[in-house]
């Protein structure tokens, strides 16, 4: 009872204090002064973000200045940053789905098979598993990795744009996935089925009705994101990633049933309410941002719990990972150097 | 560890981000909360605070392969580097405005700025949801009843956390003060 006490009236003197500005100092007893004058320094704290900006701001310079790599085409998405190489790696898109499952290899001859996927590369572990690999479908990349006890398996739901839905389907089935429903015309002008794969990801497979089957006002690919409470998400994706709605579409309910948030203007992660065959499955987003470390400090603002501080990898990324409130865990990284696998 | 580190330690820092300006990000991280809190404690306002940290830490690394040591602390360095970057300011300021600025004091406070900065970094150190309080309520300026919100607590448990956060720090701020008053 006396610590509430304590800690109702060092609330008053800290409301004092933050609503004076100047240096008043409110009374205080002999308990509390310590504390109210420690609030007084506290005033004064820096801001997080900025001290992860100026870091990643003097890291750029340090590196940009012994980096002898040549300057690239920024190739009009993706921003150089300044010289030096491109924030974000060659032939990716802001945010790529990173599908960490239970036997990499078969979803690797998933894609090919299904989507034609081409296999950019793959860096096996010792024991023969895939450590990372990277797989290009039409103008997009999706990685994969084996799950390891650290990055346990996460499979996703992700929408992928094809020329004939009906072939992509048989063929998804041929490889082993589990048709939740066969290709059909939906109101929202698209042509389109779902499968899971034998590893546990769903594939929403469509074309647009119309001229061209593969829409160009969004990716050939989106991760996707069925959640529980989908208003939270997409707030979070705001406030984190500076993420804009594209489209929201509402039940009469208020249940969100459809939603579209656009990142860096070559991205677009699609949501969902979760319910009964898409449940609830968070996936990895591996998002190419200017400057990690801010990054990073926003979205631990917004609400996301850090799993690894910003550092420099070997492969040529500035990145950290996050785990949002909602499960879904998120890279976000910044290309500091080209590294050739 | 010593957040203040031995002489020879720090020298080597230097040495190393003398000939690999990569190195850098070492002395930064080491010296940061200590130019922030001198120059906050000079200007008293978040944004200006920024900015002249960033400009120190810039016009630092420019100059650092001119630095030579002499037996002056490294953070000595950066303070000097700190309080001329102000003195332009307020001299610019002052032919702005058409009369000359109050010139900035001469004498730095080591121990208080040191103090300061040793909490800015204890604060890092707090249990995640205590220096989420914190930081909220002392960065952002955020009401209890909004942080209570954000954090889906009631606001009697935000005042506690917050009591419990500026207790935790006070009680480490006096162990640090007395380890180091023991070593002089």
């Amino acid at each position: 009872m006396a610590k509430q006490n304590l800690s109702l009236q060092l609330d008053a003197a800290i409301t004092a204090l933050l609503a004076r500005g100047d240096s008043f100092v409110p009374a205080a007893g002999a308990e509390l002064a310590p504390l109210v004058s420690m609030a007084i320094d506290l005033r004064e704290l820096p801001r997080e973000s900025f001290r992860a900006r100026l870091k990643s701001d003097l890291e750029r310079r340090t590196t940009m200045s012994t980096n002898a790599t040549p300057a690239r085409d920024a190739g009009g998405t993706g921003q150089a940053a300044g010289a030096g190489v491109n924030w974000k790696r060659e032939g990716f898109r802001t945010v790529t789905p990173y599908i960490v499952v239970d036997g990499a290899g078969k979803l690797m001859d998933f894609v090919k098979a299904v989507f034609g996927a081409t296999e950019r590369f793959r860096v096996p572990r010792p024991d023969g598993k895939i450590m990372h690999a990277e797989a290009s479908i039409d103008r997009s990349i999706i990685e994969m990795a084996d799950a390891t006890a650290q990055y346990p398996a996460r499979p996703m739901p992700i929408h992928v744009y094809v020329r004939d839905v009906d072939a992509a389907y048989a063929r998804a089935l041929a490889a082993g996935a589990t048709s939740y429903y066969a290709p059909v015309d939906q109101e929202y002008g698209d042509y389109d089925c779902a499968v899971r794969d034998a590893l546990g990801n769903n594939w929403y497979i469509g074309a647009r009705k119309g001229a061209d089957p593969i829409p160009s006002d969004v990716p050939n690919l989106m991760p996707f994101i069925h959640a529980t409470g989908t208003q939270k998400v997409i707030d979070f994706m705001k406030a984190a990633f500076g993420a804009e709605e594209m489209l929201k579409v509402e039940a009469p309910n208020g249940t969100i049933v459809h939603a579209k948030m656009r990142f860096g203007g070559d991205a677009v992660i699609e949501l969902s309410e979760a319910r009964g065959v898409s449940d609830p499955l968070p996936g990895l987003m591996h998002m190419y941002v200017p400057d990690a470390d801010a990054a990073y400090a926003r979205a631990v603002a917004a609400g996301a719990t850090s799993l690894n501080a910003p550092a420099d990898q070997p492969y040529g990324d500035r990145s950290a990972n996050l785990m949002d409130p909602f499960g879904n865990m998120w890279t976000v990284a910044t290309h500091i150097k080209d590294v050739v696998f | 560890m010593s957040r203040y580190p031995a002489e020879a330690d720090e020298r080597s820092l230097i040495v190393e981000a003398q000939r690999d300006a990569s190195r850098f990000a070492a002395l930064y991280e080491r010296y940061f909360d200590r130019v922030y809190a001198f120059v906050v404690s000079r200007l008293h306002d978040r944004d200006a605070a920024e900015d002249l940290t960033s400009q120190t830490f810039h016009r630092a690394l420019e100059n650092l392969p001119k630095f030579e040591w002499r037996g002056v602390p490294f953070s000595a360095w950066l303070l000097r580097i700190a309080a001329n970057a102000m003195a332009d300011r307020w001299a610019s300021a002052g032919r702005e405005q058409g009369h000359p600025s109050p010139e900035p004091s001469e004498t730095i406070d080591t121990d208080a700025i040191e103090n300061r900065a040793r909490l800015f970094g204890l604060v890092r150190k707090l249990p995640p949801e205590q220096r989420r309080v914190v930081l909220l309520r002392f960065v952002e300026q955020r009401s209890i009843r909004e942080i209570a919100t954000a954090l889906q607590k009631t606001e009697g448990a935000v005042k506690q956390l917050q009591f419990r956060a500026l207790q935790s720090l006070r009680e480490t701020m006096v162990k640090v003060g007395k380890r180091i008053g023991a070593r002089k």
